[in-house]
């Protein structure tokens, strides 16, 4: 046969005379996006995002109008490219106007709010299933230390759970915590690194973010040594949670995962003292500094320099750097101020300690409350008082020691701008309580010292760029705690560090991909649609009475049987799309920049259809590519489908709109498993 | 001497009462040496009905806006030769003038010849270029030479070379081949075809024969939209005699040429004059565009070697054949041959069928056959070639008719619709009306088309509405282009063509109707304030007795006013005051 030569996006090709572009770059391994192709069926034309452009005819001239792969035939000579600017904005915009008449959820409300976006959905299907390390397996692609960020995540993913609107949220951190340990318990998940790169990595601390950009960047193959300052690996894990939250020997075991594929770990290793930044650059091929923020933020009220108080992190570090040593406050009065999470530790790791009195001094009412409720809740039950809208005024010491603290009494005014009701001071209203310790808990900032040549942002944290995590520095990044807005929760540092380590990656493989958050469909669902669904409510994590629990540092939480935690997976709603991992539509549109919401109009009314026995049709999914049609009446030949109507509106639907045609469907799946996107899905029965 | 009453019944004439008129002549004419005839359409439709008066065969009168209750004095005027009691129906000389300036090919025995009688249009010369042809040995070959030479190119709005789409279909392997008429008029405002179908369908077979004598075809489709019954029934009504009289099915004039004939009546999907998606519909199929290439000339009707024209394009054939490729090509331009079909509608006072040969401006057309803008108006715009076109401003008007030089306006020659307007209409309007059209037409398989035009139906429907936004007008030129370069077909191609052109000559008036919430014709209701101005008025309670949401108040010889809240902007106050107190801005 007679072999052509062309070019495809600048690589040499050859195939036989009488291909399609489309076909001819598939036979040199070249995929050219296409939603309405399919081999078994005749070329249709519809989607256009096959669009290519000709620069060369072979002739030394450009082809005027880009034209479609799928059917423009390949010709001797031809240079066809499909990555430049006017091939790219005309599959642009029609994937905008595609996804302009989509309706659905490609991922779960859960997995969406999760600031690491793990699929929640994915791992509780396994969960529901029984099989925990297929669970961990996706768990770990986001986070490598499930069993610990189980335990303490606030788990934004429980918020916006749509069985909320049912009932209650799943309870997926604590199906998370029951699969990691059940997986640690058992034959664990264990990823094998990449082959070696022979690029070398240097993280500069060993909390959530240090160690989560570590695991990613070891699995790609390069070589990783994580530093940090104490004496152990796990940052504000071990020493600014308490035990009783997340027992040490579970992180323990999750940092020995880590430390088994091959990461190198260094402790009492400070930045600045023991090595500095300028000798981890010339040692590594990439910096990554993690260090977290754990200076206690001042109150800025006169006293706060007296014996006696403290920062609520140094606090909680030095009782659980102690080793056991835990210090003995019974008898003692403590104030911790504060009401975030930081603020419960404290209060309640001070009622573990013996405190005979704990206040917890916030300014605005429980309802304003940044602590989760249920910390709220058990700090209440273990003994903590609340003092509600007042305010630290003055610590009043006597020999240089605490005696007093003297709290100006607040009321609430007009909301701010986080939508919360601002306190205001009452005037001339005061309250003092006799104290022996005072825990300054209202927020942490990072130490900086060591990070030489480092810019900072006016916060005095490090400014990281938020897509490629870059500080000033070529080859130094920076993520977590110690950047940019400073201190958040632990799985917002995981997310940015898994985040980094693919930037990281990309630039060690010679050209950098700077992060973009991926495009997804979404759609808003509300309570009357789930109105039919049957209440079940939310499994209960057993914990231990307060009574007991307020006396030492075990687990407060006893675990879920596998039989809730499988019967609590089971209550998943599936939100996100059955088709997400196949969805060619969805994987096109991740491929580039698009705003769909610029184009917003009218659009298919979403909602499933069963017109034949197993397949499920939702309009809101289907983009018309005509292939269902196409396969059923060319490949199936049964002509069961067809369109109907014209314009906008048209529609799949049994052919003439004829109900009997579906009665000689023979159920042989073809057009679903043909389908791009998730609009058909087959129900097994 | 014979006297021959003759009345023009296309479907307008008939819709404005010719039946009615031949009926009521019928009875008065019986036993007399007046004969009563029936022709098609001569296209000067504000005339409509219109009744010729033949003295041997040679106009005598043309007598029009006839009704019924006038047949007493034209029968009595045909009987006696004195037209003096029908003097008041006698077109005035500047109407007729619509007709001597225009010069017919394509219409030529329109409104003159019986559409319904062979013998008619033998006598007019039918079939006498197929029997030169057939006669004197001329090859399919010599055929397309003489078409090469004419320049003709597709009528339909392509204006593709229609040699060469023969010669290609000519050239096509296989002895299976299609010849197919379009003749699936959808524009809005386009009715040629219908006209020449209704009036002269013999001149339509003759040049298909031709056709598909010259490309090989042995079969020879008529796709006809089924909205055009009356075009149906003559059409057929004249196959039947052509067959009759052999010049249709086996040995055609006696000799080796066979072609056989028949029509297929589509069910009106605008989409359909797209000729793949008229190919997918006569096989049966949904009518939906194929990919190009392959091309119908080499995979068309049941996947053979197939030609499509449009039917002005086969209505020239025959005389080209007759009078030869160079008379055609002596007429028009260096780019564009021959003569052209317009339907001239809108606010033009004489609005019809109007052949010119190319080269004439627009205000040619307009102005000097068209007689210019109705009812004392201003020319705006005229749109040319129905929604695949564009419209062309008053500062255009000296454009002279030619495919190349019309499409350099952003407008196209198209099938011929020439929509005139005045400044009373919206060109946001105008434009939403022919996107809301080809969004409705679209048939709904490739995206761009399917959504955007949609979307951009959407977007001029909130401009029109009060609701536009500071960066529509940017947004629906960048759908446009994508809607442009991505369509499959010429129908989703062409659609952004009345939105970019009116954006290229009334910005505007976008910009108006977004930024300053301003219609400036005074047509988007939704954009209108009325109120009543206190000087003029003299509180007669016109208004507010006609006010249809109870918005205007006010005592009787009190200025009245207008509640803004419950106004709906219907106009109707305006129109009922006589002293010119509502304002409308």
């Amino acid at each position: 046969m007679n072999q052509i030569h062309f070019t495809i996006n600048g690589l040499p090709c050859v195939c036989e005379a009488g291909a399609s572009i489309l076909q001819a770059a598939k036979l040199n391994d070249i995929e050219i996006p296409n939603l309405c192709n399919d081999e078994s069926v005749r070329v249709y034309g519809a989607c256009g995002l096959c669009a290519v452009e000709v620069l060369d005819d072979g002739r030394g001239k450009p082809v005027p109008k880009l034209l479609r792969a799928c059917s423009a035939k390949v010709m001797e000579g031809y240079v066809i490219r499909f990555d430049t600017e006017r091939v790219n904005r005309s599959r642009k915009i029609a994937l905008e106007l595609l996804m302009s008449d989509h309706t659905g959820d490609c991922r779960g409300p859960c997995q969406l709010n999760c600031p690491a976006g793990t699929d929640c959905q994915g791992y509780v299907k396994k969960i529901a299933g029984g099989d925990f390390r297929g669970a961990v397996g996706i768990i770990k692609e986001k986070i490598p230390l499930p069993a610990s960020i189980g335990r303490v995540c606030p788990h934004p993913c429980e918020q916006n759970c749509r069985r909320g609107l049912v009932e209650q949220p799943l309870s997926i951190a604590f199906l998370k915590a029951h699969a990691a340990d059940r997986d640690l318990a058992g034959e664990t998940y264990r990823p094998e690194p990449a082959a070696e790169t022979g690029k070398t990595v240097a993280v500069v601390g060993g909390g959530p973010a240090g160690l989560t950009a570590a695991y990613y960047l070891r699995l790609k193959g390069h070589s990783v040594t994580v530093y940090d300052a104490a004496a152990k690996m796990g940052g504000m894990l071990r020493y600014g949670i308490p035990a009783y939250r997340l027992p040490k020997d579970v992180l323990d075991r999750e940092i020995a995962e880590i430390a088994r594929l091959g990461v190198s770990m260094k402790n009492n290793v400070r930045i600045g003292k023991d090595i500095t930044l300028e000798q981890l650059r010339q040692e590594s091929d990439a910096v990554i500094l993690a260090a977290g923020a754990w200076s206690s933020m001042q109150m800025r009220v006169p006293g706060e320099d007296l014996d006696g108080v403290t920062g609520g992190i140094q606090f909680l570090h030095d009782i659980s750097s102690g080793e056991g040593e835990i210090p003995d406050l019974t008898g003692k009065k403590v104030a911790v101020c504060g009401g975030g999470n930081t603020a419960m530790d404290a209060c309640r790791t001070a009622i573990r300690c013996g405190a005979e009195t704990v206040y917890v001094i916030y300014r605005r009412t429980r309802s304003e409350m940044p602590a989760e409720e249920i910390e709220i809740e058990e700090s209440a039950e273990e003994g903590v008082t609340y003092k509600f809208l007042t305010n630290p005024a003055e610590i009043v010491g006597e020999n240089g020691r605490v005696k007093q603290i003297r709290l100006q009494i607040m009321e609430l005014g007009e909301p701010d701008a986080s939508g919360r009701r601002s306190p205001v001071p009452v005037a001339g209203a005061f309250e003092t309580l006799d104290v022996d310790l005072v825990i300054m808990a209202i927020g942490q900032k990072p130490d900086t010292a060591g990070l030489d040549g480092v810019t900072l942002t006016k916060k005095g944290t490090v400014a990281a760029d938020t897509a490629t995590f870059l500080t000033n520095l070529p080859d130094v990044y920076a993520v977590g705690d110690l950047t940019n807005r400073g201190a958040s929760i632990a799985i917002e540092a995981i997310g940015e560090a898994g985040r980094c380590a693919a930037v990281v990656d990309s630039a060690l493989r010679g050209e950098m991909k700077p992060y973009s958050a991926p495009y997804y469909s979404q759609k808003t669902v509300t309570a009357e649609d789930l109105a039919g669904r049957e209440k079940q409510p939310r499994c209960q994590m057993p914990v231990r009475p307060a009574a007991e629990r307020a006396k030492d540092f075990a687990p407060v939480n006893l675990g879920l049987s596998d039989e809730t935690a499988v019967q609590e997976a089971k209550r998943c709603l599936e939100c996100g799309c059955h088709d997400y991992a196949e969805c060619k539509l969805i994987r096109y549109a991740q491929q580039q920049e698009i705003h769909p919401e610029r184009l917003r109009g009218v659009k298919h009314t979403p909602g499933q259809e069963r017109r034949l026995v197993c397949i499920e049709r939702d309009n809101g999914k289907c983009i018309l590519c005509g292939l269902c049609v196409r396969i059923c009446d060319e490949v199936a030949k049964q002509g069961i489908l067809g369109l109907v109507g014209r314009g906008f509106p048209t529609a799949v639907k049994p052919e003439f709109q004829d109900p009997a045609a579906v009665a000689i469907c023979r159920s042989c799946k073809k057009c679903a498993l043909a389908c791009p996107t998730g609009a058909l899905k087959i129900i097994e029965d | 001497m014979s006297i021959r009453l003759a009345v023009g019944q296309g479907s307008c004439g008939i819709a404005a009462g010719a039946q009615k008129v031949a009926n009521a002549l019928r009875p008065l004419l019986a036993g007399s040496e007046v004969q009563l005839g029936t022709v098609g359409c001569i296209g000067m439709c504000w005339l409509e009905p219109i009744v010729d008066l033949y003295e041997n065969d040679t106009l005598k009168a043309r007598l029009v806006r006839v009704q019924p209750n006038h047949a007493e004095a034209i029968a009595e005027a045909a009987k006696s030769g004195d037209l003096s009691g029908i003097a008041e129906l006698v077109i005035q000389p500047e109407d007729s003038a619509f007709l001597e300036q225009q010069t017919r090919i394509a219409l030529r025995n329109c409104g003159i010849i019986d559409p319904e009688s062979l013998e008619s249009a033998k006598a007019a010369g039918a079939y006498s270029a197929l029997g030169k042809i057939l006669s004197t040995g001329m090859t399919p070959e010599d055929v397309i030479e003489v078409i090469k030479v004419s320049g003709l190119a597709g009528r339909g709005g392509a204006g593709f070379p229609t040699w060469f789409k023969w010669n290609a279909a000519r050239q096509s392997a296989g002895d299976e081949k299609y010849l197919i008429c379009n003749a699936d008029e959808g524009d809005p405002g386009a009715f040629m075809d219908r006209a020449v179908i209704e009036s002269d369908p013999h001149t339509l077979i003759e040049g298909m024969l031709i056709g598909a004598y010259a490309i090989g075809a042995k079969e020879a489709i008529v796709y006809v939209r089924a909205e055009y019954p009356l075009a149906i029934r003559r059409l057929e009504n004249a196959i039947c005699d052509a067959r009759e009289a052999g010049y249709i099915g086996k040995n055609i004039m006696e000799t080796d040429f066979s072609c056989e004939f028949r029509i297929k009546a589509g069910a009106g999907a605008f989409v359909c004059g797209e000729e793949t998606a008229l190919i997918e519909s006569l096989e049966g199929q949904r009518g939906m565009p194929r990919l190009k290439p392959p091309f119908p000339a080499q995979s068309g009707y049941w996947n053979k070697p197939s030609n499509i024209n449009n039917v002005e394009t086969f209505a020239n054939v025959a005389w080209i054949i007759s009078n030869g490729g160079e008379a055609f090509a002596a007429m028009g331009t260096e780019d564009s041959k021959g003569t052209k079909v317009f339907a001239l509608t809108g606010k033009i006072r004489r609005g019809g069928l109007v052949e010119i040969p190319m080269g004439m401006t627009l205000r040619q057309v307009i102005f000097e056959i068209g007689g210019g803008i109705r009812d004392g108006g201003t020319f705006k715009a005229v749109q040319m070639g129905g929604p695949s076109g564009g419209c062309i401003p008053a500062s255009l008007l000296d454009t002279v008719i030619d495919y190349k030089k019309l499409a350099a306006t952003g407008a196209i020659m198209g099938s011929g619709g020439m929509v005139v307007m005045d400044d009373s209409t919206c060109m946001v309007s105008m434009a939403k009306f022919f996107l809301d059209f080809t969004a409705k037409e679209s048939c709904g398989k490739c995206v761009h088309c399917r959504i955007g035009t949609k979307r951009l139906q959407e977007i001029l429907t909130r401009i029109t509405e009060g609701e536009g936004q500071e960066g529509d007008i940017e947004l629906m030129e960048e759908l446009c282009n994508a809607v442009r370069d991505g369509a499959l077909c010429g129908l989703g191609q062409t659609a952004p063509n009345p939105v970019l052109s009116t954006l290229r000559y009334f910005r505007d008036e976008f910009e108006a109707h977004i930024r300053d919430k301003r219609c400036p014709a005074h047509t988007c209701t939704a954009l209108l304030h009325v109120s009543i101005d206190a000087e003029k008025c003299r509180g007669c309670t016109a208004c507010a007795r006609n006010c249809p949401v109870y918005a205007i108040s006010g005592a009787v010889k009190e200025p009245h006013e207008i509640n803004a809240d419950a106004c709906i902007h219907c106009g109707r106050c305006k129109a009922v005051c006589k002293f010119g107190a509502v304002i409308v801005e």
